[in-house]
């Protein structure tokens, strides 16, 4: 059963966003099942419960109360049993600082919030659906950030 | 100048020792020669005496003979008195030769010689008389006698005379030597005195020459003293003087107005100068003196001294080991107060600090726009878009119109925080400058406006540009807002054109450049064809927010050319702007030829 669906999980504390990120997915005829989380704290929580259902792409927001984005993923390198998440940053801003800092902490991709729901639509389709296995071993610092 | 003559004062001393050994001869032989001459005359004088000695003894042997016949022809004793004189003259005569003779071998053997014929000769008078006595005056034996007498007389003759003979060859002898001693010996003294003389004056002129120059050294010693008294005044210096050796230690005049006392007004020792000091840097004072004199060196040391009036002054000090010219071990130290210096440079990093803090508060500023104003206006278009998609069926049409303007709005300011933002992160702290060939910069701009340029048919032509040492995303950043900026007020009646030309040249043949930091630059000229501008607002362009033009006409939000000009700045170079309305602007970037 669990083959049929993308589980993803959302870590972000602005209810705005995740109101978007869900809606974005239901409007998506994907296969997904989207979890939400207010913060790093309740998000490590969950994946550190046992025989929790693992994301196959975890958005994180960088600044976050409590736990922040880099934390968590932190956290999540240092254990082998996360090691097949894919790890997407889901952030307001794109600054050289942040791309750099997450690229080389072993995140998967780079996503700048869009302006719009038509292209968060489209990233949030476009990052689901990527085979990650491929597009990680292509991963460099020019295409870590997602363009669209 | 002063060590040469010092150097050369081992020439003057080996003269003055010559010429002491000179007179110290002089003298000698002068005695010598006086000493010589004395000797010569008192022994011409012992030969005069000598000969006459001897011609006495002759004429008293005469007398002793003469009397002796008139005795015989008379027999009367009275003409015996003569003989008996004669003999004791004879004797005294003979004593007084001998002490003349005592160190003339010769005479004394002529004179012993002398002395046996002597005696002979009065054995025959003694026996003559014996036979003139009996008055048998025709004995043989008699006239043996008389014989024998008169023979020996001869032969005293000839000895007395050879013996003047040979005193007057004697006397002949030192004669010469007495005269050739008359005559050398001021010959002589005249010539080394002259020789001691012209030495005298070498030796005089010498010092002369050397007092002369001694006395230009001094005079410039004396200037000197006098400008580094002046310096010391004015850069706050006192200079000391500690001799290692015997443990002494002088202070300039300086060094006492410094501590804020009367030059020369307490006995310099290290003791009296720690009263001074600063309770707090005693310790460590004492210490940095204690390794000085270890040492024998002071690197440059800091601490604080308290005035009588108690005020708190900054001291720095140094040392170095200097042997003087004895070779005796000095340590020249200067004290400079620098207390003004820590004062400035108290302001300074107080300045410094505020600096430092308004940079981060504007960085931190700058997050904020970034972020937080960013995520707002990011809903506000997200939502709106939703609104678009999901209810624009149930608005009138008025109600599409606001949400329209709403559209609008928040796109310009979705502009104007994002070139805000690229405004304030250009900025050269932490940004590398490498050695990029730029014309590689220029086709990444153009490849980054490739959509804007293909649709504007905008026509760009460059001929080569240089390799230089440039932060690279900033330069292409430059290159990019020129262009964009070209397109952006092109003239509706032309196709855009922009024509990017390179030169080098030399700062100074550059009228725009002024105050350059370098001789050469690397010109890059941005002409276009488009609007342009009047000169008069040549250099308002590139103010931040400053817009020619309505925001309805063009868009823009009077960031791009400020960011063109911060980018130059960063850079240290220059960048102008000059146009005609109508005709097209020109844009020229100067960057340093390094």
């Amino acid at each position: 059963m669990q083959e049929d669906y993308i589980n993803i999980i959302l870590a972000d504390d602005d209810a705005d966003d995740r109101l978007f990120f869900t809606d974005a997915f239901e409007e998506l005829k994907i296969n997904t099942r989207v979890k939400t989380f207010n913060d790093g704290v309740y998000l490590m929580d969950y994946l550190n419960t046992e025989n929790c259902v693992l994301p196959n792409v975890l958005f994180l927001d960088l600044n976050m109360p409590r736990k922040s984005g880099l934390e968590c993923l932190r956290e999540l390198k240092k254990f082998d049993k996360f090691n097949d998440i894919a790890i997407a940053i889901y952030s307001t801003s794109a600054s050289e600082e942040d791309i750099e800092k997450t690229f080389i902490m072993g995140a998967n991709i780079y996503i700048k919030k869009p302006n719009d729901f038509k292209t968060l639509k489209k990233v949030l389709q476009e990052v689901v659906t990527i085979n990650w296995q491929y597009y990680t071993n292509g991963l460099n610092k020019d295409n870590f950030l997602l363009r669209l | 100048m002063p060590a040469r003559i010092f150097k050369k004062s081992w020439l003057i001393k080996s003269i003055f020792f010559i010429s002491a050994f000179i007179i110290l001869v002089i003298g000698g032989t002068t005695y010598k020669k006086i000493e010589d001459l004395s000797q010569s005359s008192a022994l011409l004088t012992q030969t005069y005496k000598v000969n006459v000695e001897l011609e006495k003894i002759f004429s008293h042997l005469k007398d002793a003979e003469t009397g002796q016949r008139g005795f015989i022809i008379t027999n009367d004793p009275i003409y015996l008195d003569p003989y008996n004189v004669g003999r004791e003259n004879i004797n005294s005569s003979y004593a007084e030769l001998k002490v003349l003779g005592k160190d003339n071998i010769a005479l004394q053997n002529n004179l012993r010689e002398l002395n046996i014929l002597i005696d002979k000769r009065m054995e025959y008078f003694e026996k003559a008389f014996r036979f003139s006595s009996v008055g048998n005056y025709n004995d043989e034996n008699f006239k043996e006698n008389f014989y024998n007498g008169k023979k020996l007389m001869d032969t005293i003759r000839v000895k007395i005379k050879g013996m003047i003979d040979s005193e007057n060859e004697l006397l002949r002898k030192r004669q010469q030597t007495y005269e050739s001693n008359l005559k050398v010996t001021p010959m002589f003294l005249y010539m080394v005195l002259l020789l001691s003389l012209v030495l005298m004056f070498i030796t005089y002129s010498k010092i002369i020459r050397d007092l002369k120059k001694i006395k230009a050294a001094n005079e410039q010693l004396e200037i000197f003293k006098e400008s580094t008294k002046q310096s010391e005044i004015i850069g706050q210096q006192g200079n000391w003087i500690w001799d290692i050796e015997e443990s002494a230690f002088t202070y300039s005049d300086n060094l006492y107005r410094l501590l804020g006392e009367e030059p020369q007004s307490f006995t310099p020792t290290l003791d009296n100068f720690l009263n001074f000091v600063h309770p707090e840097d005693v310790e460590k004072l004492q210490k940095d003196v204690d390794k000085m004199m270890i040492n024998e060196d002071l690197p440059f040391i800091y601490y604080r001294i308290i005035q009588k009036n108690g005020t708190i002054r900054h001291f720095k000090a140094c040392a170095k080991l200097h042997r003087n010219l004895d070779g005796k071990k000095q340590l020249l130290g200067i004290t400079t107060d620098i207390t003004n210096e820590i004062e400035h440079f108290k302001t300074l990093e107080e300045r410094n600090l505020e600096l430092e803090r308004n940079n981060k508060e504007l960085s931190a500023f700058n997050y904020v726009a970034s972020h937080d104003l960013q995520e707002p206006l990011r809903k506000i278009q997200t939502f709106l878009s939703r609104l678009e998609d999901k209810e624009s069926s149930k608005l009138s049409e008025t109600g599409i119109l606001y949400i329209d303007r709403i559209k609008n709005a928040a796109t310009r300011m979705r502009l104007l925080i994002d070139d805000l933002l690229q405004f304030s992160r250009t900025n050269k702290s932490d940004k590398a400058f490498e050695l990029v060939d730029i014309n590689i910069l220029l086709e990444n701009a153009k490849q980054d406006l490739a959509e804007l340029i293909s649709e504007e048919n905008a026509i760009i032509t460059s001929n080569k540009l240089p390799t230089i040492n440039v932060i690279p995303f900033q330069i292409q950043q430059l290159f990019s807002n020129l262009i964009s900026n070209s397109l952006k007020y092109k003239s509706k009646d032309r196709i855009p054109e922009i024509r990017i030309v390179y030169s080098k040249i030399k700062a100074s043949e550059e009228p725009q450049i002024s105050n350059p930091k370098k001789p050469y630059y690397h010109k890059i000229t941005f002409t276009d064809n488009g609007i342009g501008f009047d000169n008069e607002y040549a250099e308002n362009i590139f103010v931040l927010f400053n817009r020619l033009h309505n925001k309805d006409e063009y868009s823009g939000t009077g960031i791009g050319l400020s960011i063109c000009k911060k980018i130059v700045e960063n850079h240290q170079g220059f960048i102008f702007g000059s146009g005609k309305p109508n005709a097209g602007a020109t844009f020229t970037i100067y960057l340093p030829f390094i």
